[in-house]
């Protein structure tokens, strides 16, 4: 049983057993690709630390990570199925659309921007998580909040106003305070 | 007997040049219209090679934000099934085995399937 689940010619043989009782259940998030693909900077933002602490865990467990890390794990899944609950509570059009736009677009993000600006401002204003991406150069505006693209098409990847795009200062400044915290 | 000489005045000039009109600019325009295109092609490719290195950067840290939420799906259930496994174990042969001189977590290889699914 590597990562593939046994599979014969009448039926799909999988162990249903649930976990021992002594170990508390977690309902698995269940979301597919697309979804947690436009939901992942979020849960970065959020989870960042029970994430690290998990991998962490994992790392130094000398290869018993799986049955000793469980716990963390158990936050992990926890901290992720959060977001995804505020986000379908507060901004449940928004990320629709953009994770259906994903789904169309085989998931390149830079073919989604238009939706994807929607729905960073929604989770911003309301749930206050932002998206950063780590290791941007300094001195550049982040590719999310580019107003204009070379790769993109216009048509599909702006279906936004250019008046909702922020401006060229509004994106820079917010650039420099991303880049802020990497240097410390 | 004349000799055949020359006439009065000497021969006309012998036309080895020929008169055709020049064509287009003069050569080194050309140069610099195609360094200009060079350049403005150039331009744009280094601008969509960083582009695409930005693009890179947030496809791999949105699939490491996610990547721990995987793992821990996926190592519960491998735990799941394990101690299932080793439940069936226990109540089959009365004790508990590990062919492993180890107490790593070993992903098992094989899978312990019903006699009579397959015929």
């Amino acid at each position: 049983m590597t990562a593939r689940q046994p599979r014969f010619n009448q039926e799909v043989l999988i162990d249903t057993t649930p976990l021992p009782d002594d170990i508390p259940k977690v309902k698995e998030v269940g979301a597919s690709s697309a979804p947690l693909m436009s939901a992942s900077f979020f849960i970065g933002a959020r989870c960042k630390s029970y994430n690290d602490d998990y991998m962490m865990c994992k790392h130094e467990a000398n290869g018993r990570g799986e049955l000793d890390c469980m716990r963390e794990g158990r936050k992990v899944t926890r901290c992720a199925a959060s977001v995804l609950e505020d986000i379908n509570k507060h901004c449940i059009e928004q990320f629709r659309g953009h994770w259906k736009c994903l789904e169309r677009n085989n998931q390149q993000m830079w073919n989604c921007r238009g939706p994807e600006i929607q729905l960073n401002k929604c989770v911003f204003d309301n749930i206050g998580l932002e998206k950063v991406i780590p290791g941007t150069p300094k001195d550049t505006i982040p590719i999310h909040l580019r107003d204009k693209q070379v790769f993109a098409n216009p048509w599909r990847a702006y279906p936004v106003k250019r008046g909702q795009m922020p401006t060229l200062e509004e994106a820079r400044t917010r650039a420099q305070e991303q880049a802020q915290p990497q240097q410390s | 007997m004349p000799q055949d000489m020359p006439p009065a005045g000497g021969y006309e000039p012998v036309q080895y040049k020929r008169n055709l009109p020049v064509r287009g600019f003069r050569p080194g325009w050309y140069v610099v219209g195609v360094a200009g295109i060079m350049t403005y092609g150039f331009y744009w490719y280094a601008k969509g090679i960083r582009e695409q290195h930005e693009i890179a950067r947030e496809k791999v840290w949105s699939r490491i934000y996610i990547m721990p939420l995987l793992q821990a799906e996926e190592d519960r259930d491998q735990v799941r099934r394990y101690l299932a496994d080793r439940a069936r174990e226990k109540e089959l042969l009365g004790k508990e085995t590990s062919p492993y001189n180890s107490d790593r977590f070993v992903r098992p290889w094989f899978a312990a399937t019903p006699k009579d699914h397959t015929k």
